[in-house]
């Protein structure tokens, strides 16, 4: 075979140029296009066809307000988007502004990849314009203390009933624990597949679990202050011993492993009476249902008369401390917490605004799960209950390792008080790991 | 059989040191090279990655505990009851999905190469399922074990079980569920790669059994099984690394639940890698699945080799 000289080099030129291109596939962009604007890159995490086309508008205000700078919306995977941010992370490839769930705060801070926000929250003013609640359960997200979160929006724990079943079966909206179990039971009809209550008995249980446990018990933390958990308090377990008793005889059998989107669809399709969740669903009832046959009311108070708030987590964005642009991503971050931006995003999406301008609007106050949530925070015995998200651990413990024994004691196959005093020693286990350091 | 290198045949025809021969000589290597360079950055870096990994601390979320862990992670293992549950599953699951999707899979070859009006179409249907994508599998079947408006609603309206009831959420139905949509796509594999062996069978030799007198039984013990023996060891053995290895349709039907009466060793591999970011672990657990895997293949073919070279 005659292999000449010029042949050697095509060939190697061809090698280079095909490793070449397999290096220039990835990278970050510098963020500046030719005309001197600044791009800003934004990863969403949630990508509910209705929240896109929702943030991409608020994009487009922002940009309308600020020439010069274009905000770029990438929507991740909601099931596995923390791979994409875990990979952008190793890779130095981050973004500039992040919508990070409260939970996911702590891993994102431990890998030191969020900016700090609390200089520029304070210079700006924003202490005095956003609820001190919600800024409050922002900070308590991380395990430094330290905002990374803007406390633009929050959710809420509520529990929604179908008011026109309730009508129809002569009853009026639960105001205690007592008249809960009692609907359950009484808007429960097996043979035509209806039941009174739908149960998260799979993905996400934990929030439902101490949505419902928890103010039942009158208990207000997860911890008591030498870092042992609350989840094997004696009025817990009688409170989740009761709430567990309603699987299978005032809900679907199949919820055993039922997660957010099957219980919406249940409560949506007429196969409940009742959900748990958070204020942030209400949208999709409304739209399934109408807003005449939705009501909604904040879990009750305890016997003893305390009323322990849940589910107050801060939906707000983040900034990447690799950031090259942090001073336009602020001003993006700004906007989501003032008026015009605050009032719109908080609307579209159900949530409560952290502006305490918007929270007065006529849009918060006619909404009935807000307008729950806003009145139960009058009651001066009410207390707000933090989870701990802060905890390194907190996903694994309430995720993989809780979840299988949460659906073995629905199962029959192991008891309340065992459950849970083997989650209150894995949760008091990370919870003085965490005081320690 | 000895090896000759290109390189060493080259030089021995060409001893001159001129600067040409010296790039000739380059010649196989740059060949070779783009292969080499791929199957080093896509197998044997992440492979050797996971090794290494395995032997660290490494969790995203506790990243102030990074560092050479030795074998704990492996010892761990040894007091980590989910480990052995999902082992165990494992173990039932794919003994009994290569078990019977190689029961149906002859049995369906067998029917399909037999003459019949319709054959083509029937061969058609049978192998679909083998061509429809693994997430549009588990959407059809979660279509179909959906307690509203799957096949249990329908059953529950003519007075057949009740109302809110899921095969997937059942203590006692969970495992047959999800055996039963993996075997749908599971047999239609087996059924081809059977099917093809059968048609290389001459008709000549059932013929003569014919005249001999021979049965359909011994037909197929003499004739068909010897043909069709070296296709079923290599189908149950692809098919039992990938039912190991099943991630997807568990993931998506069960999550590896109820109480994780459906998490396979992999399955707990991704739980424990990305879904709490242990990655430490969770190498570790795909090191012994590695080996694990590896371990029986050898066996299996060892065993297999030697029922051959008896014959």
């Amino acid at each position: 075979m005659i292999f000449s000289r010029k042949s050697a080099v095509a060939l190697a030129a061809i090698l280079a140029s095909t490793m070449a291109l397999g290096a220039c596939g990835t990278g970050a962009d510098a963020g500046s296009s030719e005309n001197g604007e600044v791009v800003l890159e934004l990863w969403d995490t949630d990508t509910r066809p209705e929240r896109t086309e929702n943030l991409k508008t608020l994009i487009s205000m922002f940009e309308a307000k600020n020439p010069g700078i274009k905000v770029n919306y990438l929507g991740l995977p909601t099931d596995s988007y923390m791979q994409k941010i875990s990979t952008a992370i190793a890779t130095k490839a981050t973004p500039d502004i992040i919508t990070p769930k409260a939970s996911d705060i702590s891993a994102l801070v431990a890998q030191g990849a969020l900016a700090p926000l609390d200089g520029d929250f304070k210079n700006g003013g924003w202490e005095d314009k956003i609820s001190p609640a919600m800024t409050k359960s922002s900070r308590a997200a991380a395990p430094d203390g330290k905002l990374y979160l803007t406390p633009a929006t929050s959710l809420a724990d509520v529990i929604y009933y179908r008011s026109d079943l309730f009508k129809d079966a002569g009853l009026s909206a639960p105001t205690t624990w007592d008249d809960f179990y009692a609907a359950a039971q009484k808007l429960t009809d097996k043979q035509s597949g209806k039941f009174g209550y739908t149960f998260r008995g799979g993905s996400g249980f934990f929030s439902q679990f101490v949505e419902m446990v928890y103010p039942q018990a009158g208990v207000e933390s997860v911890f008591r202050a030498d870092g042992t958990s609350t989840l094997d308090d004696p009025a817990v377990v009688e409170a989740a011993e009761k709430y567990a008793a309603l699987y299978g005889k005032d809900t679907a059998a199949s919820d055993l492993t039922a997660d957010f989107k099957t219980m919406v669809a249940q409560f949506g399709a007429g196969g409940a009476a009742m959900l748990s969740h958070s204020i942030g669903s209400y949208p999709n009832h409304v739209a399934a249902l109408g807003a005449d046959k939705v009501g909604a009311v904040v879990p009750f108070p305890a016997k003893s008369g305390k009323s322990v708030l849940t589910g107050r987590m801060t939906t707000g964005f983040s900034m990447f401390q690799a950031s090259a642009h942090k001073e336009a991503a602020w001003k993006f971050l700004q906007y989501t917490m003032s008026v015009e931006g605050n009032s719109f995003w908080a609307q579209k999406s159900g949530y409560l605004p952290g502006n305490k301008e918007v929270a007065k609007e006529s849009w918060v106050t006619q909404n009935p799960a807000m307008q729950a949530s806003m009145t139960a925070l009058e009651n001066k015995d009410a207390v707000l209950l933090e989870q701990p998200y802060y905890l390194p651990e907190f996903n694994s413990i309430t995720a993989t390792e809780m979840l299988p024994e949460w659906q073995k004691v629905l199962q029959g196959q192991l008891s309340m008080k065992d459950f849970l005093t083997a989650s209150a020693a894995k949760l008091t286990k990370a919870q003085q790991k965490y005081m320690k350091k | 059989m000895a090896v000759i290198t290109p390189t060493r045949s080259v030089r021995a025809k060409h001893p001159a040191p001129s600067r040409r021969a010296g790039i000739k000589s380059l010649y196989p290597y740059f060949l070779i090279g783009p292969a080499a360079i791929l199957t080093l950055v896509f197998l044997v870096y992440p492979v050797g990655s996971v090794f290494y990994y395995s032997l660290q601390h490494s969790n995203v979320t506790q990243p102030w505990n990074d560092g050479f862990a030795g074998l704990d992670n492996f010892i761990a293992m040894g007091a980590d009851p989910l480990f052995w549950r999902s082992l165990a599953f494992t173990g039932q699951w794919v003994a009994v999905e290569v078990g019977l999707q190689f029961i149906f899979g002859l049995a369906l070859a067998l029917l399909i190469n037999k003459t019949f009006i319709g054959r083509g179409i029937a061969r058609a249907l049978v192998f679909s399922p083998w061509a429809v994508s693994g997430i549009l599998t588990t959407t059809i079947w979660i279509l179909i074990y959906n307690p509203s408006t799957g096949i249990g609603r329908y059953f529950a309206d003519i007075g057949i079980g009740e109302y809110g009831v899921s095969l997937l959420s059942g203590s006692g139905t969970t495992f047959w569920a999800v055996v039963l949509a993996e075997m749908w796509k599971g047999i239609p594999f087996f059924a081809i790669l059977i099917l093809a062996d059968l048609q290389s069978v001459s008709l000549e030799l059932y013929e003569s059994a014919d005249v001999d007198g021979a049965g359909t039984i011994r037909k197929f013990v003499s004739i068909t099984w010897p043909h069709i023996r070296q296709a079923i060891i290599i189908a149950t053995l692809l098919r039992a690394v990938w039912e190991f290895n099943n991630v997807d349709l568990l993931y998506t039907l069960t999550g590896g639940g109820p109480a994780s009466s459906t998490t396979t060793l992999p399955l707990y591999v991704a739980q424990t890698a990305i879904h709490d970011r242990d990655f430490g672990y969770g190498s570790a657990l795909t090191v012994v699945a590695f080996l694990i895997l590896t371990f029986f293949s050898l066996v299996y073919l060892r065993i297999t080799k030697s029922k051959e070279d008896d014959k």
